[in-house]
């Protein structure tokens, strides 16, 4: 079938340096793999966890034979640190830094060193990566359950932990990869390699342009004149607002999914594939055009995160065509994954190594064809703030990046620790109950979220909304909630399966590794160009021919593929134009976000309730964004404007609700109700399943730190006038906390609610969404007044 | 046509490469997905006449509430035009349905009563006569305990929705709140 290059073509040149000696660095491998495996089941476990909070609340009255079974669950739904608003954040930090991380870690330190035939260029770098990285994962575990959040989805870590990233990633990663590079016994870079670039330029770019923040701590010293208290050293702000701030994170949260989750994935594959497989690569010319056109169109994606919102239309537009494009570039690596297995599917039958690469790729081409079907517009209006996107990452995260962990530290094990795999029987069953566990997770959630979405948009026959009652579409879920909970539980029992396989395979080590010694030239000065392939096309003419030998056939590609800085330098001119083409129309065309006379800044009360709303997690449950769709108006009220949200940073549009969307919360309800649902919600909504937050009425609300809040958004550009004078902004929440706290009794509510976490949350909920229906104000830029908010 | 399965003489740690040519079919749908995206954007980006989600809401409001509202018109706060509506089965269904939507959180999905009060039993705190119970709506009450509804409804939407309330009374909930206020006289018959 094969017209097969003989083994003569092989190598046709020859490296004329001396010939050197070295050893691979095997022990870092070995502990990202264990970090990863490790953190994966603390992630899957949080997960689950955070899978039972949300069908919990019903079922705690569930009664068999006069006892209730799962009473004592209770504290899941009760306790501040361990309510889903902080639980989901660690799952989903866990599961993307800790998780595939330090699995990507892995994939890139055993082939990054094989492919180069050079051991790493610094083994204290890879060291300091490897506990660095370590380090981040345990500052952002503790960090998240106390609420220390900048309010944005996978980059909640605040600022202190951002730089430790940024160094880790840079200075330690980044240049110890580049270096092993320049190092290089090997002339020509594999696509793995070209794959890793990408991944450690991009993340790099839009991890520091995302988090730009401005610390609290730092104003109040060199602003306002304080000395920060403890907790005031960990909270920022980010400093772009409203609609930008809402297309940075969705440029960087997207990115992070195409270049952490996605290209260094691909790069594993491409190595571990076909090592695992024992086959050549499908298509060297397909991975060229795959690479590139993937690099460039998944950074344009990021907007279709956002349709329908109050981010201008044509960047939504160019988020959605760009998705569609997308399609077929994601759709090369995994024909490259299948094809390469041609001929092999007899090995794929025997070995479960090769059936976790088989499903995970499988899954990888179901979620990107997903992808860009969810990225269109009439089928985004549907699905958006439904669990169906929670069902789509979960095919990518769990599907994609779980089965090919899974499948490398298998393949990897008896090679990294040499000793035979414990159990071969261990890792079919691993694959089998991860595979139905996650069908298990995705089909539940999917039928779940489409039918909460559908059910949210239906009309009866005289035009209201068939289930006018929230609660409603919340109880419709259940049962889909609790199939989640079961395919979750299968899918962590899977990875305590693959954690108890690596010990004891570890466990058989030698006494000693045997660390072999490898020989290769060292690169010679001078590299001369073998021929370009001959062209097949013969009646036309040389322009033709040449461009087919130089272009089609990838001859120039092969030129970048011994330049490693040029290389890069390619890979960056992609990912910078993509981004600058919307970044720049976004941050300076005036039009697109309309200024409102009527939008006033938060008074400094408000502010204050603001980042508890932030540091409660409310946003992960909560979206601000009314649609203009006419269901969603019948339901919340009129639709959010881009003006609503210039004074917002961060932005809190949020990206699901599990909960109703509160754009237009203030005034819907009496100042007494919100305090009792805050305490606890089940005392008004029976069916409610929100977690209770009775320490927000019983915790001292820090006015001191209010002042630093003001002064912080005043340098962000937020009109706040005199408020920024010492003390000024303390006096004018300290009023309007005594003014609510004094309604409140009038309204037979809670008394000594005056200097309690929750009045100052109370103020920014009665705040939200109402300026637009105020007066505007008789001159411009008045400052907020302490009486700017909350009920008349 | 390119020679299938050509084996490359690239090798990396015994990894190779052939360099087989990519599918015709995924050349054709990427190249479609091109097109499809440059017409898409000229037609909706770059045309006047295109439609907006923000038209399209528009469009949507003006057809729904020509639905709902075609057969009464616009509906005044008096008591003959509340008699009447409450006497309308599809008046009431709309404004069961606002009801649903925003009342019963407080006065509970069947009238009862949580934190705001019964609406089923005789007795009424801000209510004389059946015109008021629109007032309440509008302003709200209790300093700001019942708050205003008048920016999320319209005024037909209000009358409905006074009527709708006004036709809870004498109704049996589950968990009655006590009464408050004082009782007043019974409505006049609902008109059909």
């Amino acid at each position: 079938m094969a017209t097969d290059g003989s083994a003569a073509s092989l190598s046709p040149h020859q490296e004329t340096g001396p010939i050197e000696r070295f050893v691979y660095d095997d022990a870092v491998v070995r502990k990202f793999l264990f970090a990863s495996i490790v953190f994966g089941v603390v992630a899957f476990l949080v997960g689950v966890i955070a899978a039972i909070q949300l069908a919990l609340p019903p079922a705690l009255n569930w009664e068999i034979g006069g006892v209730k079974p799962l009473a004592w669950l209770e504290f899941l739904t009760t306790t501040s640190f361990l309510n889903f608003g902080r639980i989901r954040p660690l799952h989903t930090n866990a599961a993307i830094f800790a998780f595939a991380g330090n699995a990507l870690f892995a994939a890139i330190y055993y082939s990054t060193q094989r492919l180069c035939k050079a051991r790493m260029w610094s083994d204290k770098l890879s060291n300091l990566h490897f506990w660095g990285w370590q380090l981040i994962v345990v500052c952002a575990a503790v960090s998240l359950p106390l609420g220390l959040t900048q309010g944005k989805e996978y980059a909640e870590l605040e600022w202190p932990v951002d730089l430790m990233i940024a160094v880790v990633w840079v200075a330690f990663f980044g240049v110890n990869f580049f270096m092993t590079l320049a190092k290089r016994r090997e002339r020509h870079m594999y696509v793995a390699l070209w794959f890793y670039i990408a991944t450690i330029v991009t993340v790099a770019m839009l991890h520091v342009f995302n988090n730009l923040s401005l610390p609290l701590a730092l104003v109040q010293m060199f602003k306002t004149g304080q000395t920060p208290a403890a907790a005031d050293w960990l909270k920022s702000w980010s400093v772009y607002s409203g609609v930008q701030d809402a297309f940075m994170q969705w440029w960087y949260g997207h990115n992070a999914v195409a270049f952490f989750l996605t290209t260094p994935f691909l790069g594993l594959m491409y190595y571990f594939l076909p090592k695992a497989a024992e086959k050549p690569v499908y298509s060297y010319r397909l991975s060229i055009i795959h690479f590139w056109s993937l690099v460039f169109i998944y950074i344009w994606a990021g907007p279709h995160h956002l349709h329908y919102t109050a981010l201008p239309q044509w960047a939504s537009t160019l988020g959605m065509l760009f998705s569609v494009m997308l399609w077929m570039p994601s759709w090369g690596g995994m024909i490259n994954g299948l094809l390469t297995l041609r001929g092999a599917w007899n090995k794929v039958a025997a070995d479960p190594i090769l059936k976790f690469y088989v499903v995970g790729i499988t899954f990888y081409g179901m979620s990107t064809f997903e992808g860009p079907m969810l990225s269109v517009k009439s089928v985004n209006s549907l699905s958006h703030y439904t669990d169906w996107t929670i069902a789509h990452v979960h095919a990518g995260a769990l599907g994609w990046n779980g089965l090919l962990t899974f499948g490398m530290a298998y393949w990897l094990a008896p090679r990294l620790f040499q000793a035979p795999i414990w159990s071969k029987k261990l890792v079919a069953a691993h694959f089998w109950l991860a595979t139905i566990g996650i069908a298990l997770y995705i089909l539940g959630i999917y039928t779940g979220g489409i039918t909460q979405g559908l059910m949210w948009r239906a009309f009866d026959e005289t035009g209201r909304l068939q289930y006018p009652d929230f609660v409603e579409t919340v109880m419709t879920l259940m049962p889909f909630y609790w199939i989640r909970v079961i395919g979750g539980t299968l899918f962590l029992v899977g990875g305590i399966l693959c954690l108890l396989n690596l010990v004891m395979t570890w466990a058989a080590r030698p006494a000693k590794y045997e660390e072999t010694v490898h020989e290769a030239p060292a690169l010679g000065p001078v590299f001369i160009d073998p021929p370009p392939q001959p062209t097949e096309i013969t009646a036309s003419t040389e322009w033709a021919k040449d461009v087919d030998q130089k272009y089609i056939k990838g001859w120039f590609h092969r030129v970048w593929e011994r330049k490693p800085a040029k290389f890069t330098i390619w890979v960056l001119i992609a990912i910078f134009s993509a981004s600058l083409f919307e970044i720049v129309p976004t941050f300076l065309i005036k039009s697109n976000v309309p200024t409102i006379a009527s939008v006033q800044p938060y008074t400094p009360l408000e502010l204050a309730g603001r980042d508890i709303y932030i540091s409660e997690g409310c946003y992960n449950c909560h979206s601000q964004m009314i649609r203009p769709i006419w269901a969603e108006t019948r339901r919340y009220g009129e639709y959010s404007k881009p003006g609503e949200f210039v004074y917002d940073h961060p932005f809190q549009w949020g990206s699901r609700r599990i909960g109703p969307d509160l754009a237009r919360e203030g005034g819907r309800q009496s100042h007494d109700w919100q305090m009792r649902h805050l305490e606890n919600p089940r005392q008004l909504i029976p069916d409610s399943i929100m977690p209770a937050y009775p320490h927000l009425l019983k915790d001292a609300l820090n006015f001191e730190s209010i002042q630093g809040r003001v002064d912080a958004m005043a340098m962000l550009g937020v009109p706040y006038g005199d408020l920024v004078q010492k003390g000024k902004a303390i006096e004018a929440a300290k009023a309007q906390a005594k003014e609510l706290a004094d309604t409140l009794v009038t309204q037979q509510g809670y008394a000594d609610m005056g200097d309690k976490k929750a009045i100052a949350l109370l103020a920014y909920l009665q705040r939200l969404g109402t300026d637009i229906s105020k007066p505007p104000p008789a001159e411009p830029a008045k400052p907020a007044t302490a009486s700017a908010g909350g009920l008349k | 046509m390119a020679v299938k399965d050509f084996l490359s003489d690239h090798e990396y740690d015994g990894i190779r490469e052939y360099d087989n040519p990519t599918p015709g079919w995924w050349h054709a749908i990427f190249i479609a997905t091109i097109a499809f995206s440059f017409f898409y954007f000229v037609y909706w980006e770059m045309n006047p006449r295109a439609s907006t989600p923000q038209s399209r809401w528009a469009a949507a409001q003006t057809a729904e509430y020509k639905r709902i509202f075609s057969s009464v018109g616009d509906l005044q706060n008096d008591e003959a035009t509340i008699l009447k509506m409450m006497g309308n089965e599809q008046m009431l269904n709309v404004a069961q349905g606002f009801y649903q939507s925003t009342c019963i959180q407080c006065h509970g999905k069947d009238g009862g009563g949580i934190n705001g009060v019964n609406l089923t039993d005789d007795n009424y705190k801000n209510v004389k006569k059946l015109d008021d119970i629109f007032n309440v709506i509008t302003n709200g009450a209790n300093a700001g305990v019942m708050p205003s509804w008048k920016n999320q409804f319209n005024q037909n939407e209000r009358v409905i929705l006074a009527a709708y309330v006004a036709s809870l009374r004498g109704t049996k909930p589950a968990a009655p709140k006590a009464p408050e206020g004082d009782p007043i006289p019974p409505w006049p018959a609902p008109m059909k």
